[in-house]
């Protein structure tokens, strides 16, 4: 079974229509990535799988793990093990990382109906991840995100992805604002989450994050729809050619 | 003037008459007609600009006729945890069987009426009677009363409690007096139920290099009008850190003034309050920086849920010989609900030139990227609100330097906040 099927997906935002019929299947074990231009549509395409309301769907449907995932809430589809990485992670002050991140743990647990843990435990747990992508473990105790570098705020969010061990794992424009150091962090972190039964959609506007998370399959987006897909070497042309190449393919298509 | 008239000779007044005027202390007579003279608030009254005490007035509350509770009670009225020596007052009367007045060398905690150093002359030197209606009305009914006296430092937190049970007024009276150089903690509880109008007032006197942790906590229930009068008088190098928490009441107003009269005080006003269904809960705060080289910091914070409404008033008064005064007042509400109001008015009277004052007024609704971060994180909707709603007064708590007070201010707010769930998930 696939892990993620989304189906002719149309969506607006303040009346302006963003996504206009997007079909992409994700399978186990698979990395996709969606480049595309700026304004295309990729980043509304995460959040609507998030489940942000922000967000309508005016169309088209989308199942995670065989269900509706469009008719859950968004705390339903993340204990489910959907994860989004945020492109701009929100900053919380008053909330500690370790504080947050044993919550959303224990609501996954609850929902699965298993045990919560403890702050002993989870703590130790914390540490080890954090450990392991080069973050101090006195960011655990800071409010989250709050007056973190644009890097830091980045690998925060592979930290949380990293404890909360997700399913289906999307990452929007994750290497945005990140140094070539930084770059590499992150995508260890990921690489290091690869594995055959989680799968990964990696939304990118450049080329350059692909060398470090190479990807299975590669599709382009332009103006809400998949317009060309591919194997990895898709991305380099495209980095060659540039957006206006599939542009210019797509507008002679109309 | 007719219509006052007829209302000083209503039920209400006449079920607010001490039993006997003046046999008690002969200060209670003049402060009988003080208050007869000033009566309640009329509704222009500057002061209580945002209180209606038209349902108050309406009521007979008459004397109290019961003076017991147990401990089960007192437990069940949710108060904070604390060892060491506490003080009961049920409906404004000591209760012995509840009190623990054991202290430590140098800390004195009894009932004006069996403490020893006590001086009745006291009463009243700072909490002045003629100037405010409340002071007068608990003046007149001045009896017995709360008495902390500290030499030396009191490692124990010092809990004073006073609970209303049944109907009835009752004037609940606080003096607690830090030597020079003592260190002390006092925890006023003001709790209970009932259809009750409770009236307290508190004179601290603080003098040099003394420093005291003063918190009140009032957690009433929703059917009780409590007003608390806080007059507080700081010598130089002392140092009050002042906590004043509301989540009860009908109608709720407290009164904190302090004023700095040496060089080198700290002042930290500290406060938090939850209202919710038709609650009114009204902070009034009044600083004086009288002499040079003193900082204070006030930092109120709201959280307004339901038809509520919150009032915060802060003055602070920069004397004209307060040079290198550094002042900042920080006053943020949290609006859980459309129909939730809140009144906010800083005022700053700056007569010295060389002084550093700042003020800041926020209201602000519980942020949607923030309830989306931690929705999206796997955080059912209910607890992502008391997340943000524990964040929001989490740096009032953080300065409450009791630690097992701090935990019982936590659990009392996520009480409040899960009684409130359904009307907040309505917005």
């Amino acid at each position: 079974m696939k892990l993620l099927e989304i189906e002719r997906l149309e969506a607006k935002v303040e009346e302006k229509q963003i996504l206009k019929g997007v079909t992409l299947g994700i399978g186990p074990g698979e990395v996709h990535a969606i480049m595309g231009p700026n304004g295309s549509g990729k980043s509304t395409l995460a959040q609507v799988l998030a489940g942000n309301d922000a967000y309508e769907v005016t169309g088209g449907s989308v199942r995670y793990l065989g269900n509706d995932l469009l008719e859950m809430d968004p705390e339903v589809r993340a204990a489910e093990g959907l994860f989004m990485a945020f492109q701009y992670p929100v900053e919380i002050p008053g909330v500690s990382n370790l504080y947050f991140l044993k919550a959303a743990v224990n609501a996954a647990r609850k929902h699965r109906g298993e045990p919560e843990l403890d702050a002993f435990d989870f703590s130790a747990l914390a540490k080890e991840k954090a450990q392991a992508l080069g973050l101090d473990a006195a960011m655990l105790q800071r409010s989250v995100n709050e007056g973190f570098s644009g890097g830091e705020k980045k690998r925060n969010e592979i930290f949380q992805m990293a404890v909360l061990q997700p399913k289906m794992c999307i990452l929007d424009e994750t290497d945005s604002g990140l140094d070539i150091d930084a770059l590499r962090i992150v995508a260890d972190g990921v690489n290091g989450l690869r594995s055959a039964d989680r799968g990964f959609l990696v939304i990118t506007h450049y080329q350059r994050l692909l060398n470090y998370i190479v990807p299975d399959f590669v599709h382009v987006m332009v103006e809400g729809k998949i317009v060309r897909s591919g194997g990895k070497e898709l991305a380099l042309e495209l980095e060659a050619q540039g957006y206006s190449w599939v542009e210019a393919a797509q507008g002679s298509a109309r | 003037m007719a219509s006052i008239a007829t209302e000083r000779s209503s039920d209400f007044y006449a079920s607010l008459q001490p039993a006997e005027i003046g046999r008690l202390r002969p200060m209670s007579e003049s402060a009988w007609r003080s208050f007869l003279e000033a009566g309640i608030p009329a509704p222009k009254n500057e002061e209580y600009k945002y209180l209606s005490f038209r349902e108050m007035v309406s009521k007979h509350f008459g004397a109290p006729t019961a003076f017991d509770c147990t401990e089960s009670d007192l437990q069940n009225f949710g108060l904070a945890d604390t060892d060491g020596p506490r003080l009961v007052f049920v409906n404004g009367r000591w209760n012995e069987r509840l009190s623990h007045l054991d202290a430590e060398p140098g800390v004195i905690v009894q009932p004006f009426s069996l403490a020893p150093g006590f001086d009745f002359e006291d009463i009243g030197s700072l909490a002045k009677v003629g100037k405010n209606p409340f002071v007068d009305l608990n003046t007149a009914h001045l009896d017995d009363g709360a008495f902390v006296s500290v030499n030396g430092t009191a490692a124990q937190p010092i809990h004073l409690i006073f609970v209303c049970v049944g109907d009835g007024h009752s004037h609940p009276r606080v003096w607690i007096e830090l030597a020079p150089g003592a260190r002390a903690a006092v925890i006023e509880s003001h709790a209970g139920a009932g259809a009750s109008f409770v009236n307290s007032v508190s004179e601290i006197h603080l003098n040099q290099d003394s420093a005291l942790e003063h918190i009140r906590i009032q957690t009433r229930s929703e059917t009780v009008f409590d007003f608390g009068w806080t007059e507080v008088w700081q010598e130089s190098g002392s140092d009050l850190r002042s906590t004043n928490t509301a989540f009860g009441g009908r109608l709720a107003r407290t009164d904190l003034n302090v004023f700095l009269n040496g060089e080198n005080c700290h002042c930290l006003m500290n406060g938090a309050y939850f209202a919710a269904g038709e609650q009114v809960i009204d902070n009034h705060t009044r600083l004086d920086h009288a002499k040079p080289n003193c900082n204070s910091f006030e930092l109120y914070k709201g959280i307004l849920a339901g038809r509520s409404t919150g009032v915060f008033n802060g003055k602070i008064f920069v004397h004209q010989d307060a040079q290198k005064t550094d002042a900042k007042q920080t006053n943020q509400a949290l609006l859980l609900s459309k129909q939730a109001t809140v009144n906010t008015k800083p005022q700053l009277e700056i007569l010295a030139d060389d002084v550093k004052c700042t003020h800041g007024a926020t209201v602000g609704q519980l942020r949607e990227d923030a309830m989306f971060y931690l929705r999206a994180r796997g955080i059912p909707e209910k607890q992502a609100k008391a997340i943000l709603v524990q964040a929001f007064v989490g740096e009032v708590f953080e300065n409450v330097r009791c630690e097992s007070v701090r935990e019982s201010l936590q659990n009392m707010l996520m009480n409040k906040f899960e009684r409130n769930a359904s009307s907040i998930e309505e917005m």
